[in-house]
């Protein structure tokens, strides 16, 4: 079963992202802080993350940074939560090499859709793009 | 009484010339000796000197000489009798007389040189008066256009200390000025050292000066003598002249015009001040009042703009922060309804579906309002970025129909589009396009009833083909060259005439009763609006009421300024 990290410090939100990806099958673990969410994501290697931005003391631009540099987790798929639509942090998300971007309010399907994308890929030998 | 001088040395001649002046009211002095003259002349001014030709103490020229380089206006009466007289003596002198010549004609010649002496004083009186007028008048002039030249509060107060230095060359001005930040200061311009001790002074009497301007009012502004501010300008500042303000003439004016106060300037000089000197003094004083109400007036002008730049940033700032607060708990609640909705949960029951739909679409409808505002923020903020490539507009057109064909199928409107095969592609945002004609399609739907048409009409035109409404022509005939025109057509409520510019404005839409019905944030068309000025566009719109709207934009086949972004871009 593919495994994906959900790191958000909204509860909610990670509770309903829960909720429709382990009824499409996926085994999911959670985070509610940066600290905790770097941690489990080098503990876990997951197969894919889905990381917030804005969160207290490790935001998720710096979470993604960090694994995107190191080439042990630098292939996990980062999906990146934002509740900014602003094109200055899409280029700072750039530079850490977040894969993808979704903007609060969301579509649960549409998350699913690009969750399923990736991971099926990968299945496939693919290798998502490797920023230096 | 007419000052009569004899320069002769015959007793005879002497005589002759003391009964004369004597009898006919002139008052003679004589002397023949070089030096007792030269003291003479030195310590008094003769109307007229009488000089004997036949002097034995010094050759006539010679004396002559003399007395020219002590008084060089002397009249000179030559009294001749046989000695010849000396060619450069004869240029020096204004008459001739003889001692035969009978007293009569003496006494008339005296008279004439008197006379002419008399005119002569008075025309060079009147040509020094002359001369300074005009020099003031200079000084007030080039005074004046310094004035006009500046709105700078303290540049005006030093302009004005200048202009009464060139025209009334004082030795002290003490200026108490209200143009300086917030607290008063005292200007002192001197023309040599002051001592501390004097300082107090004319800080002191500056203070009681400036109260009694405002005898039984209360004063404009609160002085603190301790906490006045002195900047002292000193001419001369080595020389050792010591002032006492007492041996000065002086003179006092307010700074002011109507109900502003500026300050108030005293002014000191060592000779007495004219008529003319206090009428200047008081020019000066009365000019600078203008253009400084005219810097007052400015300065708040700036202010109050720098206070709304802040209030405009605040706003933007605040929009924006409020609506990322506003997307997270949105986005629970939009999370809910969806697995709700998806029947993840277990089966709905209709009623439940349709209350759970409700709740769906206010959402939706929310995040589109959020998505509104920042956006229009983000313009106002000049920080939405546009990324320009070349676009055909009727993949936009298609684009647009596909996407809100469901809310028109709602409402059974039929969109019909009219492509024209050979646009030309234009240099813009495909998304931000996309988002102008959702806009004013969405808005065709909102506004149009149950079973009516939506007509797309694509095509290019040159801008004097172009109609519109009067009311547009301030933005439209900015516009020049050939463009793109896209035209939105609904069967709507239509807008009155004079609502017509109007509904570009923010948050205006127009009030009406179906509109009220209508939701929406009303910032669809100014987003619009300043979306297509990005692209050097424009928008505008025809009505008729009950009848429906049509809303045009264009946007320019020539678009050099997004070329030169769309390169630095892409």
């Amino acid at each position: 079963m593919k495994k994906i990290l959900i790191v958000d410090d909204e509860q909610d939100i990670v509770e309903s992202l829960k909720f429709v990806l382990e009824a499409s099958g996926y085994d999911c673990f959670t985070a509610f802080n940066g600290e905790d969410g770097l941690r489990l994501a080098k503990e876990l290697v997951p197969d894919l993350i889905i990381l917030d931005v804005m969160m207290p003391k490790i935001n998720g631009y710096k979470i993604s940074r960090l694994l995107k540099y190191d080439n042990k987790y630098k292939n996990i798929p980062i999906l990146m939560i934002t509740a900014r639509s602003q094109e200055e942090d899409k280029l700072i998300g750039e530079e850490t090499g977040a894969d993808e971007y979704i903007t609060k309010p969301f579509d649960l399907d549409d998350v699913l859709r690009q969750v399923e994308k990736y991971l099926s890929r990968e299945n496939d030998g693919y290798r998502n793009k490797q920023n230096a | 009484m007419a000052k009569v001088f004899l320069i002769s040395d015959r007793d005879y001649v002497i005589k002759k010339f003391n009964e004369l002046c004597c009898n006919n009211s002139y008052s003679l002095s004589y002397s023949a000796d070089t030096e007792i003259v030269e003291e003479i002349l030195s310590g008094d001014v003769f109307d007229l000197i009488i000089f004997d030709n036949e002097i034995s103490t010094l050759p006539p020229a010679a004396f002559i000489k003399k007395i020219k380089t002590i008084r060089d206006n002397s009249v000179i009466i030559l009294l001749k009798d046989k000695k010849e007289v000396d060619k450069d003596v004869i240029k020096s002198i204004n008459a001739i007389i003889t001692s035969d010549f009978d007293d009569n004609l003496i006494l008339s010649t005296l008279s004439i040189n008197l006379r002419v002496k008399n005119s002569l004083q008075k025309l060079s009186n009147t040509n020094k008066d002359l001369a300074d007028s005009l020099y003031r008048l200079n000084a007030l002039y080039s005074t004046s256009s310094q004035f006009a030249g500046t709105l700078d509060k303290e540049k005006l107060i030093e302009y004005m200390i200048e202009g009464l230095d060139k025209s009334l060359s004082f030795s002290l001005t003490c200026t108490l000025s209200f143009c300086s930040g917030n607290s008063p200061v005292l200007i002192i311009n001197s023309l040599y050292e002051l001592s501390d001790e004097l300082i107090d002074a004319i800080k002191l009497r500056s203070i009681i000066n400036y109260k009694s301007l405002f005898e039984n009012k209360s004063i404009p502004f609160e002085i603190d003598e301790n906490d006045l501010q002195v900047i002292k300008t000193v001419k001369y500042p080595a020389s050792r002249f010591n002032f006492s303000l007492f041996q000065f003439d002086n003179m006092f004016a307010p700074i002011a015009l109507g109900e502003n106060f500026y300050g108030c300037i005293e002014i000191f000089k060592e000779n007495h001040f004219t008529s003319e000197d206090a009428k200047c003094f008081q020019t000066i004083a009365q000019q600078v009042s203008l253009p400084l109400k005219s810097a007052t007036l400015y300065q708040e002008i700036i202010d109050t703009n720098k206070k709304l730049e802040k209030l405009e940033k605040l706003k933007s700032e605040f929009i924006s922060i409020v609506s990322h607060e506003l997307r997270t708990p949105l986005t629970s609640i939009k999370n809910s309804i969806d697995i709700l909705l998806s029947g993840r949960c277990g089966e709905n029951t209709p009623s439940k579906d349709k209350f759970l739909n409700m709740a769906k679409q206010n959402v939706t409808r929310l995040s589109g309002i959020i998505n509104d505002l920042l956006d229009i923020s983000k313009i106002e903020a000049g920080k939405m970025d546009f990324h320009f490539r070349p676009v055909n507009i009727n993949s936009v057109v298609d684009y647009v129909k596909n996407a809100l064909s469901g809310l028109a199928k709602e409402k059974n409107i039929e969109i019909i589009s009219y492509d024209n095969p050979n646009l030309p592609e234009v240099m813009a945002d495909s998304q931000r396009l996309e988002q102008v004609l959702t806009n004013l399609l969405s808005n065709a739907i909102k506004f149009t009833p149950d079973n009516k048409t939506i007509k797309i009409h694509t095509s290019v035109k040159n801008i004097s083909e172009i109609q519109y409404p009067e009311c547009f022509s301030n933005d439209m005939q900015k516009l020049k060259g050939d463009y793109i025109l896209v035209s939105v057509e609904d069967e709507g409520i239509g807008i009155e005439e004079n609502e017509l510019l109007h509904v570009f404005d923010k948050f205006a839409q127009i009030e009406n009763s179906l509109s009220r019905k209508v939701g929406g944030s009303g910032l669809g068309l100014p987003i619009a609006k300043q979306l297509l000025e990005a692209h050097s566009g424009a928008i505008w719109c025809e009505s008729e009421v009950n009848k429906g709207s049509k809303f045009y934009f264009v946007l320019p086949l020539e678009h050099s300024v997004s070329k030169e972004k769309a390169l630095r871009i892409g």
